[in-house]
């Protein structure tokens, strides 16, 4: 099918960082292939959720607030996810099992609280460095004049 | 109408035997009316040359079968007819009204008179065919009609029993199966439990040890070197690293979990028992769309393999990210075997990376063939997904509504906004969906599905014990989306036309049905990023998927032709393997189908499978 060459083309620089399965599922979604109404303004939505959830995350730290690191971890794990941007999401998951007090794996662990912090912070400057890289990609792949 | 035909034969071996000898019929009809304890009921009339029923239900009930040995009023007159009687009518008469009374029924021949037993040899059967070639045929053809009809009444009563009792035999299975799961769970969970325990305790031994003695490090290593069955455990050469120094406590744990997994596996033993009962009565049942109960412990069961996998093989790092093979522990594969599903195979799992430009064939729109909308609610928080979401279901033609969190759910429920089907993310703000379902379920009884990335086997079991009828691992797919809708929404799908010649004839083609359509195009990618159901039976999804729609109807398929063409009904004589036969055949041409398109992808898709990422976020077999 046509369609789906042209997509497959388009595909492969999303890179290692971004599932293209669950991408292209979205993807499929867009009416226009040229417009890409949909999956952009998804994937411009989720930029958007991104930063506000990074910045949350900081001042959680902050405050030394497990629970917020938790719960954003957990909210941000889901988007990203949907939208297939695996790294991202498997360091929010981290997020969220550290700010639960549990290891990276989600099993209960008798770290205390600063060794938790620690590995939160850690693990945010982390995800924040693969967020800029599919961030990087994705606005490529919709020919954003930002992309660098 | 056997009557009729039972006395056709009396009278062809009564006047065959004698010309003169009169028929059998009117003879017993004569003798009847000699008697006279009859006469309230039937009587000779009153001049003699015609008889009287006076009494139409009397006489049918009790004096037809001691004389005509049946008790068919209808049988009677037309009997009657045949020998020429005919049933005198008394509308000219002043009152129109029978002189007997207004029941009566009299009926008179020239030669059938009172006291004149010898004229009985003249009155004769009409030559029935050639005098009255339309009755002939108005009776002969329903009387086949109605004989074919009766037996295919029978086979099908035949046919419902044994569906009757096959059901009931699965239920029985059914709740061994689930008890024997609930069991399993238990026994992981505590298992999990204990292991935490011993790893705790053990990591405090050994920082004791490791402070006590710079030796610790090389006795260590000795003593893993000696033990025996320890290395071969991938958990073991993975926590080492992990923890940092390899000691023995750690090579105990190893082993511990090597007991644990030999119970676990004795647990199974009933299950494969049961299994196997299954395949040999070749019943691979689906249970209905709502059966919450058998479902709940049966997903919540496997699941737990997942979370021992997890346990177990700590090379599946990640817990939830829905792994691809998670669902299914690689160290248990041989019961998977036995289980009456079609298993994913964890050959399909597929790199993204290589399926991607290996063929996907896209269909932005998939209509699953709905009766009518479904009306979907997406409760979802997180923007992101709940836009998705809802695109995936509209892309199904389905009307969605949504809510925020679980408040706004329970609030649109208990207002009295119908749906279908729920989606129902499980944390969110205000009201999780847990506590969401539990509210809704003290007023409704729509399904709801748990939409989560916790797939834990103590998550899923609370879901389903606050009466969620499914869960949908996150992130979703569009097709772990679509195959949810079909399991759950079955009932709001028409069966298509073009099924039944492929049903017949696996060698057809497709069906021209969207569903087919979609069973094509859409399972041809095999994959899907997150999954559905590893922990989830494959069956139950293809309970409604567009293949499996085929056999209900297929068991009408035999009824149909008896119908249509008349056929004897001998094949409703075995319609107990004719239940299996069909699925069977019917998965074996699914699978023919499929492979049609995706064999050639196989080997490829091994090898995706090496490649597959270990963190989770990956596509996995898709259960077809």
């Amino acid at each position: 099918m046509a369609e789906s060459e042209n997509g497959s083309i388009g595909l492969p620089d999303l890179g290692d960082s971004i599932d293209a399965l669950t991408f292209e599922q979205i993807l499929e979604m867009d009416d226009d292939e040229e417009e890409r109404e949909f999956s952009k303004s998804i994937v411009y939505g989720f930029f958007e959720q991104a930063d506000k959830t990074f910045k949350e995350m900081d001042s959680a730290l902050e405050k030394n607030d497990l629970a917020t690191l938790s719960a954003l971890g957990h909210f941000l794990k889901g988007s990203s996810a949907t939208l297939g941007l695996t790294k991202v999401k498997d360091s929010c998951e981290k997020i969220q099992h550290f700010g639960a007090r549990k290891d990276e794996n989600g099993n209960p662990t008798h770290y205390d609280d600063r060794k938790f912090l620690s590995l939160i912070r850690d693990t945010v400057k982390v995800v924040k460095a693969d967020y800029k890289e599919v961030e990087r990609v994705l606005k490529q792949f919709y020919r954003d004049p930002d992309a660098h | 109408m056997r009557f009729d035909d039972n006395m056709d034969r009396d009278q062809a071996m009564g006047g065959g035997g004698s010309a003169n000898s009169s028929s059998d019929f009117v003879r017993k009809l004569y003798k009847m009316l000699e008697d006279p304890s009859y006469s309230q009921v039937v009587r000779w009339g009153d001049d003699g040359g015609s008889f009287v029923v006076l009494e139409n239900e009397r006489f049918t009930k009790s004096i037809l079968p001691k004389h005509f040995k049946h008790s068919n009023f209808a049988s009677f007159v037309r009997q009657l007819n045949k020998y020429d009687f005919h049933k005198v009518r008394h509308n000219n008469e002043e009152n129109g009204h029978s002189p007997y009374g207004s029941g009566a029924w009299e009926f008179k021949h020239p030669e059938f008179k009172a006291n004149n037993k010898d004229s009985l040899d003249n009155i004769r059967r009409k030559a029935p065919a050639p005098r009255k070639p339309p009755q002939v045929v108005d009776e002969a053809v329903p009387t086949q009609q109605m004989d074919l009809v009766n037996t295919q009444l029978v086979a099908t009563q035949q046919q419902l029993q044994q569906l009757q009792q096959r059901y009931e035999e699965l239920n029985i299975h059914n709740s061994i199966l689930t008890q024997e799961l609930i069991g399993v769970q238990k026994t992981v969970v505590n298992h999990e439990h204990v292991m935490q325990n011993v790893m705790s305790y053990l990591h405090s031994v050994d920082a004791r040890q490791r402070r006590d003695s710079k030796a610790g490090g090389p006795f260590a290593n000795t003593e893993e070197n000696t033990a025996p069955s320890a290395n071969a455990d991938p958990a073991q050469q993975q926590i080492s690293p992990l923890e940092d120094e390899p000691a023995s406590p750690l090579q105990n744990a190893s082993k511990l979990l090597h007991e644990m997994s030999a119970d676990v596996q004795l647990n199974y033993k009933n299950l494969e028992q049961m299994s196997e009962v299954h395949n040999r009565n070749g019943a691979i049942s689906t249970p209905p769309p709502d059966g919450r109960h058998p479902r709940a412990p049966a997903s919540a069961g496997s699941s737990s393999s997942m979370g021992y996998a997890k346990l177990h093989g700590e090379q599946d790092a990640v817990v939830y990210p829905v792994g691809q093979t998670n669902g299914i522990d690689p160290m248990y594969s041989e019961h998977i075997h036995n289980i009456p599903y079609p298993m994913p195979s964890k050959d399909e799992t597929i790199d993204p990376r290589v399926s991607a430009p290996a063929g996907r064939k896209k269909s932005a729109q998939v209509d699953p063939g709905w009766v009518r909308a479904p009306q979907i609610l997406l409760v979802e928080d997180d923007q992101t997904c709940r836009r998705i979401g809802s695109k995936f279901l509209y892309s199904f033609r389905c009307a969605i509504d949504s809510a925020f969190d679980g408040l706004e759910a329970v609030n649109k429920m208990n207002a009295g906004s119908k749906y279908d089907l729920v989606l129902m993310d499980i944390i969110m703000p205000n009201l999780d969906g847990v506590s969401a379902c539990h509210l809704i379920r003290q007023f409704d009884h729509t399904p709801i599905i748990a939409m989560t990335s916790n797939i834990r086997s103590d998550d899923i079991s609370m879901y389903f014990q606050h009466g969620m009828n499914d869960v949908l691992p996150k992130p979703f797919t569009r097709d772990g989306l679509l195959n949810m809708l079909e399991k759950h929404l079955g009932h709001l799908k028409q069966i298509p036309d073009g099924m039944e010649p492929m049903a017949q004839n696996p060698g057809t083609s497709i069906p021209q049905s969207s569903a087919g359509h979609s069973l094509k195009d859409e399972s041809s990618p095999t994959q899907s990023p997150s999954t559905i159901s590893n922990w989830q039976s494959p069956g139950q999804f293809s309970g409604i998927s567009p293949t499996q729609a085929v056999p209900p109807h297929q068991y009408m398929h035999p009824m149909h032709s008896g119908f249509g063409q008349e056929q004897s009904p001998v094949q409703y004589q075995v319609p107990h393997t004719e239940m299996g036969a069909p699925r069977q055949m019917q998965h074996r041409r699914r699978i023919s189908e499929i492979g049609s398109d995706d064999i050639s992808n196989d080997p490829k898709r091994q090898r995706m499978y090496d490649q597959t990422n270990p963190m989770g976020m990956q596509p996995m077999a898709r259960p077809r």
